[in-house]
């Protein structure tokens, strides 16, 4: 609860430089709260990802941005305007959808055209940013087609020239990449990534990617059940996650329980972890990134003060080409701890005594009201 | 896409099949080219007498004109209603609108004799029998439930993120539904249309209780003549609904190529 407050007095009063804000927006379908109270500070030209799971609220929270649902509570602003009545053609935002929702009557010329035609522009001028805007994402030989005779990755990029030859203030874009091959997905990142950048658009990407969100974007929205969970950099997220929520959504980790002492330190099994967090005492959660693990089976890893060591037994090996996955038992739980291959590997036997070490710094621990 | 290869056995059943479901329909060409007095197959001599007969046959010239027109009204009227009505009951989902979809789509569940008696004994109270208008409102009773569902169908399968995407891109209501929502629905337009138009043009059950010697339609005054006597008068006159009918189930075919051009690959 302390939380969300804190998000509120930054959102409102913090963050002069912010464009889109979102005060205090919620949104209840009948007695289910699908958005609760969520503040929102965007700079100009910010990349924003909103990332959840499945029905966080990621969609609503995009469509009451852009108008398309209205809000139950809260007020919506970009720039100095209070958007929160206004309907949808009068907001002056792009949006992506997940489907495209390309005119099938249309050409793609057309499809790029129709924003511009509502805007009252000259035929003249329509035209030429048209073709600036097929060119932008490397359309110009397929104007005259009709969006069913394109690929996905195609139609795709008709939606994204389709919503920013408008010059709109607010670039929403909701799970562009999702109905994409992991290739293509790849190449689409860049290229949205590159556009925004070139265009300097303050976007809201919605997604439910953890990949996705931590190499395109400025700063993450971490969403649960219609809450914030936390707003931060990838590298914050990533690495200062502020929930257990946050750190097992955001990459991958390890989890332990454990009790914590009082004095910094957790009791695991026997074993003293130590961390950053100054916990309470009473039963505590440990984290830690596969990657960030070291498995020494020769009895030899030297002790030193920043490490954190924990004993085991090998349970078993998978090899996945690009990395090794050490299964590793730790009491009654399992742990992976992942290691790069390097072409000539000695690999110790299952049942083999293992010691997992990793830096404090790495630990992420959280105490039992987390 | 695969090919459907059919066996010759499978073929040929289902030519004989179509043959045999078609056979009276088929009759009736060589019929009306027919030379004699009276309707019999084959006709021991040929000739073009009843399409001339049928040219100068006033009644049922005038038989059919009031069959085309109300056909075309009741048409039109059909689609000024059900277009809105699909939108209201599909995209808004204004309170009551299940209901009202059910109130408009029950008529195609009800016994078309019953409906006939139904709106004669409505009709013969408030004097509308044998009127113009009052065979428009009938007709709307049987054509306005197929208007809807195909409508209804045909708006539901449109994306309605494509009409939120013009909204967005600055559309105004109006403008999206003109620009966007009308055009997406264009083969459920053209199918209900032909629809429509079909069903009213063919209609006889209802149609008999309200018409009178002073108005009548196409179908029914080939009832009438057919209780009267037994020339091949009627075979031209089939001829001549076989071709408005063929024409206008072209014209859904068409339309059915359409909605594969338009509906959106998933
Ligand atoms: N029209 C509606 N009526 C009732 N509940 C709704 C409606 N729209 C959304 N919800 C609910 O609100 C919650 C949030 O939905 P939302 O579409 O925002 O999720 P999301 O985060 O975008 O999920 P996903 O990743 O699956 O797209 C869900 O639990 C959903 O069931
Ligand atoms: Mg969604």
């Amino acid at each position: 609860m302390m939380h969300q407050k804190n998000f509120a007095a930054e959102a409102s009063q913090g963050d002069p430089d912010a464009y889109l804000r979102l005060e205090g927006v919620s949104k209840t379908y009948g007695d289910f709260e699908a958005v609760r109270s969520l503040d929102l500070a965007i700079g100009k030209g910010e990349l924003v990802a909103l990332l959840g799971p499945s029905g966080c609220g990621k969609t609503t929270t995009l469509r009451m941005i852009a108008g398309l649902v209205p809000t139950s509570g809260g007020r919506i602003t970009v720039g100095e305007t209070d958007l929160t009545a206004v309907p949808p053609h009068g907001r002056d935002m792009g949006l992506v959808f997940q489907s495209y929702a390309l005119f099938p009557h249309m050409t793609v010329a057309r499809n790029v055209a129709f924003g511009l035609e509502m805007r009252s522009i000259p035929r003249g001028e329509i035209d030429r940013r048209v073709k600036e805007a097929l060119a932008m994402v490397q359309l110009d030989k397929l104007a005259e087609r009709r969006p069913r005779e394109l690929s996905g990755g195609q139609q795709q990029r008709v939606a994204l020239a389709r919503a920013l030859v408008v010059k709109p203030s607010i670039l929403l874009l909701d799970e562009p990449l999702s109905n994409l091959d992991a290739k293509l997905r790849d190449e689409m990142r860049t290229q949205i990534r590159d556009i925004q950048q070139q265009v300097g658009i303050t976007t809201v990407f919605v997604t439910h990617d953890q990949v996705e969100a931590l190499s395109m974007c400025d700063r993450i929205v971490v969403m649960r059940n219609g809450r914030v969970e936390q707003i931060g950099t990838p590298v914050d997220v990533y690495e200062r996650p502020a929930t257990p929520f946050v750190a097992s959504f955001v990459g991958r980790t390890i989890r332990l329980s454990g009790t914590a002492n009082g004095d910094g330190a957790i009791d695991i099994g026997g074993d003293v972890i130590r961390s950053a967090a100054g916990l309470a005492p009473g039963p505590a959660e440990i984290m830690v990134r596969p990657h960030r693990i070291e498995v020494d089976w020769t009895g030899q890893a030297k002790t030193k003060d920043d490490v954190n060591r924990l004993s085991g037994v090998l349970c078993r090996i998978t090899f996945v080409g690009d990395v090794i996955q050490y299964h590793v038992g730790i009491g009654d739980a399992e742990v992976i701890a992942e290691a790069s291959t390097t072409g000539n590997q000695q690999l110790p036997a299952a049942g083999t005594p293992v010691t997992l070490s990793w830096r404090v710094e790495d630990t992420m621990a959280f105490g039992s009201g987390q | 896409m695969e090919m459907h290869r059919t066996s010759l056995p499978m073929g040929i059943l289902v030519t004989l099949l179509f043959l045999f479901l078609l056979a009276p329909v088929l009759l009736v060409f060589p019929i009306s080219f027919s030379g004699d007095q009276i309707l019999a197959f084959p006709p021991s001599s040929w000739s073009l007498r009843w399409y001339s007969a049928l040219a100068s046959n006033t009644v049922m010239i005038s038989a059919f004109s009031t069959s085309f027109v109300l056909a075309a009204i009741v048409t039109a009227l059909s689609l000024l209603i059900a277009v809105p009505a699909a939108y209201a009951i599909v995209r808004l989902k204004t309170a009551g609108s299940e209901f009202l979809f059910n109130l408009f789509t029950a008529p195609l569940l009800l016994p078309t004799i019953v409906l006939g008696l139904a709106i004669l004994i409505v009709f013969a109270s408030i004097g509308l029998l044998a009127t113009f208008h009052g065979l428009v409102i009938a007709h709307l009773v049987v054509t306005l439930p197929y208007a809807l569902r195909v409508l209804a169908v045909s708006l539901g399968a449109a994306n309605m993120a494509c009409e939120e995407a013009a909204s967005s891109l600055g559309a105004k209501p109006l403008t999206v539904f003109r620009r966007v929502t009308l055009p997406m629905m264009t083969p459920g337009i053209v199918a209900a249309t032909a629809l429509c138009f079909l069903v009213s043009f063919d209609e006889v059950v209802i149609t008999l209780f309200l018409t009178g010697p002073r108005l009548t339609t196409l179908p029914v005054e080939l009832f009438n003549h057919v209780e009267r006597r037994a020339d091949p008068l009627v075979a031209s006159v089939s001829v001549l609904l076989i071709i408005v009918t063929l024409a206008v189930v072209l014209i859904v075919d068409r339309s059915m190529g359409l909605t594969k051009t338009f509906v959106e690959k998933k």
